[in-house]
């Protein structure tokens, strides 16, 4: 396959069958449609292209700048497009809640914007929420924006209802399946889809998932959150049900590790909420019968998302000579020495003085003479060996003695002879009114 | 789930629980000093601020936690937290004279907020800590200070404006504090009143539910102290100012079902829930739901003093993501916050009398008037959504069939609904019966009453546990050495 521009590589992506063996249905055959490998990652790239494409040329003219509400793929696909075509773009977003995202976002070039929480005293004198005002700012401002505006805007229907529905058709070699499950985030995709599938064959189900109301899936809008999107109606779908981020997250772990597939939460949850949701029609009748789901990004975007709430999934082996593995008595057992001891023992042996705090706050004020080791370095430095000559005493601080106590009892039971702990810390320091300072 | 009642059962922790039970007692307060009536208890502010203090402890941080006045102007509350080790931040000349009539110290108060001359003179005169506003108010306390030849008088720096660095966050436009970027022109002031005030560290009060925006704000707090710094000052302290919530409700689930059946009747897909079929802030826009919910969050899992610790868990990206407690202890700074919202959770109810229960022609939802107006049950002015609680008057009552009600102030106004929402309650009220509001000790007592048509505002009084006995006393008949609370 040879193309011009990265932006032809978008759409025709694979339909992969689901191993009978690993959802254990026996009638249905379960097919992954896998959006995530759009060349931005998502399925999100033919709405981002659809949308912005046809606009580019009069944006460029005016040096418009792309802006959209996403909080993840739309934004992904849109920096790059806008990147590509010497355009700025920004993100304005409820809430990024996915780090890596946000990271990439900057790193793609992107300027994001969040938007102000709700007030916690009600405030009877504010105007309109920001949405309102978000809207209203592109409206005066003519064409300094161009604004995909996915939630309400047909072209990202149309993306799905002339590329990934017929598809899909083609890949079952023109047969419709008898079931098309998707996530609904702007409803882009699952209308598209299901509107191109129902053109074909109207017996067709549809099912809509949505994430359970207290739980936040990527991508994915609670029940209540659906109804504030232009483009959702609920009469595409012939059920709504939910699913929980547990479920999606072991969706997404029986994609990854079982099927070969780096599908990532929403992709789970689709996988997730397929598969019960065809388990009870699974026994109704012996007919072998097509079902297929959307696997709609990638899993390596979500590290942070899954060590928040199974962090048993990312679980490593204990490392040596980790602060984590002395018992309570070796940390009460470390020696340690009070500030007038320590001022003392300063000017008689030159111990050398580690400050364990950040950089920040030692180079606002420390003690005379101490080196700054910030704690989480320290921990990498000595988990190679004891950093220091055993012939060289150390004085360990850190803010109230707890953390320099623990690490003199792990360089002392690393052999160190002569390491203390200064008692109560650099605030005792203070407080004793022991010079602090600032050069 | 539509012929099903939607509750909104309020949290009741233990103290609160037993008051509410207590039927005979609530009953014979209201008998005695009328509907509608506050009780407050006090005991409960001084348990919600070791919560706090515990908060504090466990990230080795030292400071104060100020009660934030204004939520409540109850003075039993005010003088059991005198008894404690907390402070107490005041927004006006007349709070701050209570504080230091309750017993407060000056070293315990803050004041904040718009001032006028006299409550600026009183607090230099005092020596309290005065929240700097901006430059002018700067100039005008050290020109007091000067002129009466007080003390320098202890300032921090309040700020606002806060910029993130990476990520924009937008926050919502205070008309209180000093842009950050104008802080050189603040320290400058500073320097300039040198032999006047003295600068202890720098303040920010948003309001907000959002951690982020406070951690923004945090963030460039430090950054602002690390200024302050650099030009040779010693600050000490940061005041993050309050804002940390209560969750009213008892159970997520009843919340959820609530506010999808709102979104459901506010698109027409079920019978209105409200009266007139107001829609909180959400409006059907062909089909479309448009606005934002201006409700308070009412079912919170992360309020109090654990937003307090989510907060201070937050790392901070441009001081090397370290977590923002961390970064507080090793810079030496006390932590200080004015909750008031939060320091009240579980702090008092408002009872008010069922006048008449009118069943309408035709059925639907009953008309219930109590004897209080909206403005004593401001509740919904705060957008918080809870049900009360039926303390009835005699025994069991016709039944336990759980109805739909309307309620309706004392006023003669078709706008003094004590709710606008349909209440579902488990059984039918009567005349006579109480209604017991839950939790309404910060802002919905008495912040907004009024004696509007010759009405009574409602009175306070203060109650405590003795043994398993309720006792109580007027609001001002409280201190903390009341004979009757025993060993207290």
């Amino acid at each position: 396959m040879r193309y011009d521009s990265i932006t032809e590589a978008i759409g025709n992506t694979p339909l992969v069958r689901i191993d009978p063996a690993v959802h254990g249905l026996r009638t249905i055959d379960l097919y992954a449609k896998l959006e995530m490998l759009n060349p931005f990652g998502s399925v999100k790239d033919r709405a981002a292209w659809s949308m912005a494409g046809p606009l580019l040329a009069e944006a460029v003219e005016h040096g418009s700048q792309v802006v959209e509400l996403s909080s993840g793929n739309t934004a992904k696909a849109l920096a790059v497009i806008a990147g590509m075509h010497g355009l700025g773009f920004k993100s304005v977003t409820n809430r990024m809640r996915v780090p890596e995202i946000k990271d990439l976002l900057l790193l793609l070039g992107a300027e994001i914007e969040e938007l102000p929480g709700q007030s916690e005293c009600l405030d009877p004198t504010a105007t309109d929420d920001p949405l309102t005002l978000f809207h209203r700012t592109l409206a005066a401002s003519g064409s300094a924006y161009l604004h995909t505006d996915q939630y309400f805007n047909p072209r990202n229907t149309e993306a799905h209802l002339t590329g990934t529905g017929p598809e899909i058709v083609k890949d079952l070699d023109g047969r419709v399946p008898d079931w098309f499950v998707a996530c609904v985030g702007t409803a882009g995709s699952s209308t598209g889809v299901a509107r191109a599938l129902r053109e074909e064959d109207p017996s067709v189900r549809v099912v809509g998932l949505v994430a359970a109301k207290s739980d936040f899936i990527p991508g994915i809008r609670t029940i209540d959150e659906v109804q504030e999107v232009g483009l959702f109606d609920p009469e595409t779908y012939d059920t709504m049900e939910s699913v929980t981020a547990d479920q999606a997250i072991e969706g997404m772990l029986t994609l990854n590790r079982r099927c070969g597939i780096l599908g990532g939460p929403t992709g789970g949850a689709a996988y997730f909420g397929a598969v019960r949701h065809l388990r009870a029609l699974d026994a109704e009748s012996e007919e072998r019968r097509t079902a297929v789901f959307i696997v709609c990004d990638r899993v390596e975007s979500y590290l942070s998302y899954v060590r928040q709430r199974r962090p048993d999934l990312l679980g490593r082996p204990p490392r040596r000579n980790s602060p984590a593995d002395l018992s309570e008595a070796e940390v009460g057992g470390a020696p340690s020495v009070t500030v007038a001891e320590a001022r003392r023992w300063i000017e008689t042996d030159r111990p050398l003085v580690v400050d364990l705090r950040s950089p920040y706050a030692y180079a606002a004020l420390h003690i005379d003479g101490s080196v700054n080791i910030v704690d989480e370095l320290f921990a990498e430095l000595v988990r190679g060996g004891l950093p220091f000559s055993r012939r060289q005493p150390v004085l360990l601080a850190c803010p109230v003695g707890e953390q320099s106590a623990r690490y003199g009892a792990l360089l002392t039971r690393m052999g160190h002879p002569d390491v203390r702990s200064l008692a109560g810390g650099i605030i005792a320091w203070r407080d004793a009114g022991a010079p602090l300072v600032r050069d | 789930m539509d012929g099903r009642p939607l509750y909104l059962e309020p949290r009741l922790e233990p103290r609160l629980r037993s008051l509410v039970a207590a039927h005979g007692t609530l009953h014979s307060i209201v008998d005695a000093l009328g509907s509608p009536l506050h009780v407050v208890v006090p005991d409960q502010i001084a348990e919600n601020l070791e919560r706090f203090r515990s908060v504090y402890r466990s990230h080795h941080l030292s400071g104060q936690v100020f009660y934030a006045h204004k939520a409540n102007r109850s003075s039993a509350l005010l003088r059991r937290l005198a008894a404690t080790d907390a402070g107490v931040d005041v927004a006006s000349l007349g709070e701050l004279q209570h504080a230091l009539g309750a017993g407060f110290s000056a070293g315990r108060i803050t004041a904040t907020g718009p001032k006028n001359p006299e409550f600026l003179w009183l607090a230099a005169r005092a020596g309290v800590t005065v929240s700097v506003d901006a430059v002018a108010e700067l100039d005008q306390l050290a020109a007091l200070v000067r002129k009466h030849t007080l003390a320098p008088v202890r300032v921090l720096l309040r700020l606002s404006g806060f910029e993130s660095s990476g990520v924009k966050v937008l926050s919502r436009r205070s008309r209180f504090g000093t842009p950050v970027r104008e802080l050189e022109l603040l320290l400058e002031a500073v320097e300039r009143h040198a032999d006047a005030v003295d600068p202890a560290g720098v303040a920010f009060h948003l309001d907000t539910t959002s951690v982020t925006e406070k951690a923004t704000a945090l963030e460039g707090s430090l950054a602002a102290l690390e200024l302050c710094r650099s030009r040779g000052l010693r600050p000490r302290a940061v005041d993050i100012g309050g804002g940390f919530g209560i969750g009213y409700l008892a159970e997520r689930e009843q919340w959820e079902a609530y506010t999808t059946a709102l979104t459901a009747a506010v698109l027409g897909r079920r019978p209105p829930l409200t009266w007139g079929g107001h829609g909180y802030g959400l409006r059907n826009e062909s089909g479309t739901l448009r606005g934002t919910l201006g409700l308070y969050p009412a079912y919170r899992s992360v309020a109090g003093a654990a937003y307090l610790d989510e907060l201070l868990a937050r790392p901070a990206a441009s001081l090397g993501g370290r977590p923002l407690a961390a970064l507080l202890l090793e810079h030496l700074y006390d932590l200080h916050t004015e909750p008031g919202r939060a320091l009240l959770d579980q702090c008092g109810l408002t009872l008010a009398r069922v006048l008449e229960v009118r069943t309408q022609e035709g059925g639907g939802e009953l008309l219930v008037r109590l004897a209080a107006k909206a403005d004593d049950i401001a509740l919904e002015d705060h957008g918080v959504l809870m049900d009360p609680v039926v303390v009835p008057r005699g025994g069991a009552g016709p039944g336990d069939v759980p109805v739909a009600v309307h309620l309706f102030g004392s006023l003669c106004l078709e706008t003094d609904l004590i709710t606008r929402r349909t209440v579902f309650l488990p059984r039918r009220p009567e005349p006579g019966d109480l209604l017991a509001f839950a939790n309404t000790a910060g802002y919905a007592m008495d912040f907004h009453a009024t004696r509007a048509q010759h009405q009574p505002a409602a009175g306070k009084v203060a109650a405590w546990q003795d043994g398993d006995a309720w006792r109580w006393c007027l609001d001002d008949q409280f201190w903390p050495i009341t004979p009757a609370r025993g060993a207290q």
